[in-house]
């Protein structure tokens, strides 16, 4: 049995206050009894007195030892007087036994005949064991029955107890102990406290176990719920095209899904915790990033920005990044970063770019991007020289070994001219069998070792392969500077091919002509007219 | 008239009182005029009476004379005296009998006796009534004055 068990405390508490009072009550029994039993005792003497004293009186005013005596043993023969004592002027008679002491009672003896005349005293010595004793076993007697009837209470008290109170309380323990809440389980009502406080505390535990249930049951639902809300979530997180992060404004990344992941992966770089505000270690420019961020957050909007990422690869990735500004209810502030691939999409405006730009067949800029390049060094206020080329007796390769061979000359000869420039210069289809060449800060002198050069890369004949035959080209090249000759782009271009057709029309006359330039032509008309 | 009736009551008792003292005559203790004792006080005459003491206070024995029976100065005198009946007077010397003390006193019949016993006797004592003093007694003491 448990040493701390109801039972056995209550029991102690019951026995030990039971002993506690039987040995008060005992104790003030006694003392009661012992003091009225000497009270008796005392009275009992003084009757003995009364009845003793006329005789008492009469042997002490004659003085007679015998009437003495008589009176002494008659006293002495009481058990509640242990001895006694007469003594007058003349007399003293004493019993066997007799000793004064402060408790001898003394009666003062007066004549038979004169109420005032004291004639002896009278000494009786109260017999105190024998009043004890009686007043002991008086006592005892007491002692026994209350502690009799203490130990009858306990025993009934604990019985009482246990049975009305400990034992409901156990049974409702023990079955609440075995009960799992959130159950229909319920415990049972003691038979008999249907109405009682007991049978109360049963009623409000299954009422609460009613709750409990209710509220668990109310709690799984949510849950169940939740779960399902947090999967669809979670699937259209993970499942999002786009790499997904959200990240603390520190930097720190709370969430990234699978694609965030790839994308690092992608990215050869290592995956960290943090990559800076916003991501930004990803990027190759990062200030473009701030400035959209800053403009959009200040209108509430969120930031948009395409930009490169860093890439140990060849191939460049670019992806669009959109910014988001979340506060959570606890007013906690992070950013949801969108990264979409647009590496695809780059490309293909590339690839639109080149074809704007480019001549197809030569690779080389086509006219309009020239003309664009020469307005951008117009506007830059920089020097350059243009040339203007056209090619002598291709159109009779064209016309004899078709097309095919045309474009397959055409492109021997762009490579040819492309092996004489310098990184600067630029190189252009202009049309047909017509290149333009800019040289950036070029002197006439460079001018002319250039175009030397050029020219006799492209006398180099070239072998066709599908005929097995060789041909060659030559050029006619015509040469203006800005801003020496023209300040107009439109002037410039014209002068150039003035210069140009000077040459073809020449050569006629001097084949090894294959330069001019516009101030010399413009000199050589000047004087002609002159 | 009120004032009248209320004197005449005050002096009708005041007559009543004077017979019934008149009734009730003091008792003289006497004894032999020879005897050299003047006066003795109440616890003396007592003691003497009752058997305390059987001599006068000079030491020289005394006798006391005694009426009989129920004789009614008797009953007086102890009535003055000790405050007691005859009948406890009787019990208390009847009591004494049994531890064996003997009385020693003188029994006669009448008052005439009595005093030709004490004008007889040297060591005599006894009481009369105060009417029947005679020259030849001697008032030791005088009950009821």
């Amino acid at each position: 049995m448990n040493k701390s068990g109801l039972v056995i405390r209550l029991a102690v508490v019951i026995a030990f206050t039971a002993i506690i009072v039987g040995l008060i009550t005992t104790q003030l029994f006694y003392r009661f009894t012992f003091l009225n039993e000497e009270a008796l005792g005392k009275q009992s003497i003084n009757q003995l007195y009364n009845t003793v004293s006329p005789t008492a009186s009469i042997a002490s005013y004659l003085g007679d030892e015998e009437l003495a005596k008589e009176v002494v043993n008659g006293l002495t023969s009481n058990d509640i007087i242990t001895s006694a004592a007469i003594k007058t002027d003349k007399l003293m008679v004493l019993s066997d036994t007799y000793q004064q002491s402060s408790d001898t009672i003394e009666f003062v003896l007066y004549s038979p005949f004169q109420k005032e005349r004291r004639v002896g005293l009278l000494y009786v010595e109260a017999n105190e064991s024998y009043l004890r004793a009686k007043a002991d076993n008086i006592s005892a007697t007491n002692t026994f029955v209350v502690a009799i009837e203490a130990l009858i209470i306990t025993i009934i008290s604990i019985l009482v107890t246990y049975s009305v109170i400990t034992r409901p309380i156990l049974s409702i323990g023990k079955a609440l102990h075995s009960i799992r809440p959130g159950t229909s389980e319920r415990i049972n009502k003691p038979r008999s406290h249907q109405e009682s406080e007991i049978g109360q505390l049963a009623d409000d535990v299954n009422d609460l176990l009613a709750k409990a249930e209710q509220q668990m049951l109310k709690e799984k639902n949510l849950r169940g719920e939740v779960k399902i809300l947090e999967s669809r979530f979670r699937m259209l997180f993970e499942n999002a095209t786009s790499a997904i992060a959200l990240v603390e404004p520190k930097g720190d990344i709370l969430l990234y899904n699978d694609n965030f992941e790839k994308l690092i992966e992608k990215l050869k770089l290592p995956l960290k915790k943090n990559y800076g505000h916003y991501l930004q270690d990803l990027f190759v420019v990062k200030k473009e990033l701030h400035e959209q961020i800053q403009i959009a957050f200040a209108n509430n909007e969120s930031a948009t920005a395409e930009l490169e990422l860093i890439s140990y690869q060849d191939e460049s990735i670019w992806v669009q990044v959109v910014v988001t500004l979340l506060i959570t209810d606890d007013l906690q502030e992070s950013y949801q970063i969108t990264l979409h691939d647009i590496s695809k999409r780059k490309y293909q405006i590339s690839l639109l770019d080149q074809k704007a730009n480019y001549d197809g067949l030569t690779n080389l800029l086509n006219r309009q991007a020239a003309e664009q390049h020469l307005n951008k060094l117009i506007i830059n206020g920089q020097p350059f020289a243009l040339i203007m080329m056209d090619l002598n007796d291709f159109k009779p390769i064209n016309d004899v070994f078709g097309h095919d061979a045309g474009d397959e000359l055409l492109i021997h000869v762009s490579s040819q001219l492309l092996k004489s420039l310098r990184k600067a210069d630029v190189l252009s289809r202009w049309g047909g069998d017509e290149f333009v060449i800019i040289l950036p800060s070029t002197t006439k002198d460079d001018v002319i070792n250039i175009c030397a050069k050029l020219a006799s890369k492209l006398s180099k004949p070239h072998h066709l392969s599908q005929y097995d035959k060789s041909v060659s080209v030559t050029a006619s090249m015509g040469v203006s500077f800005y801003p020496d000759d023209q300040m107009e782009l439109l002037e410039l271009i014209r002068a150039a091919d003035k210069a140009m057709y000077y040459v073809k029309k020449e050569q006629s006359i001097n084949n090894k002509l294959y330069l001019a330039f516009t101030s010399d032509v413009d000199n050589l008309e000047h004087d002609s007219k002159l | 008239m009120k004032k009248f009736n209320q004197v005449v009551t005050i002096l009708l008792l005041l007559i009543l009182f004077i017979v019934f003292a008149q009734a009730e005559e003091p008792l003289a203790v006497v004894v032999n005029k020879a005897n050299p004792v003047d006066e003795l006080s109440r616890s003396e005459l007592i003691d003497l009476f009752m058997g305390k003491y059987v001599a006068f206070p000079n030491d020289v024995k005394a006798i006391p004379v005694e009426l009989n029976g129920d004789h009614k100065i008797k009953i007086d005198f102890y009535r003055y005296l000790v405050g007691m009946p005859l009948s406890r007077v009787n019990a208390y010397w009847s009591r004494l009998r049994f531890t064996g003390r003997k009385r020693a006193a003188v029994f006669k019949s009448n008052e005439n006796d009595l005093i030709a016993f004490i004008i007889a006797n040297e060591l005599a004592i006894g009481y009369v009534p105060q009417s029947l003093i005679t020259e030849d007694l001697k008032v030791v003491y005088i009950l009821n004055e």
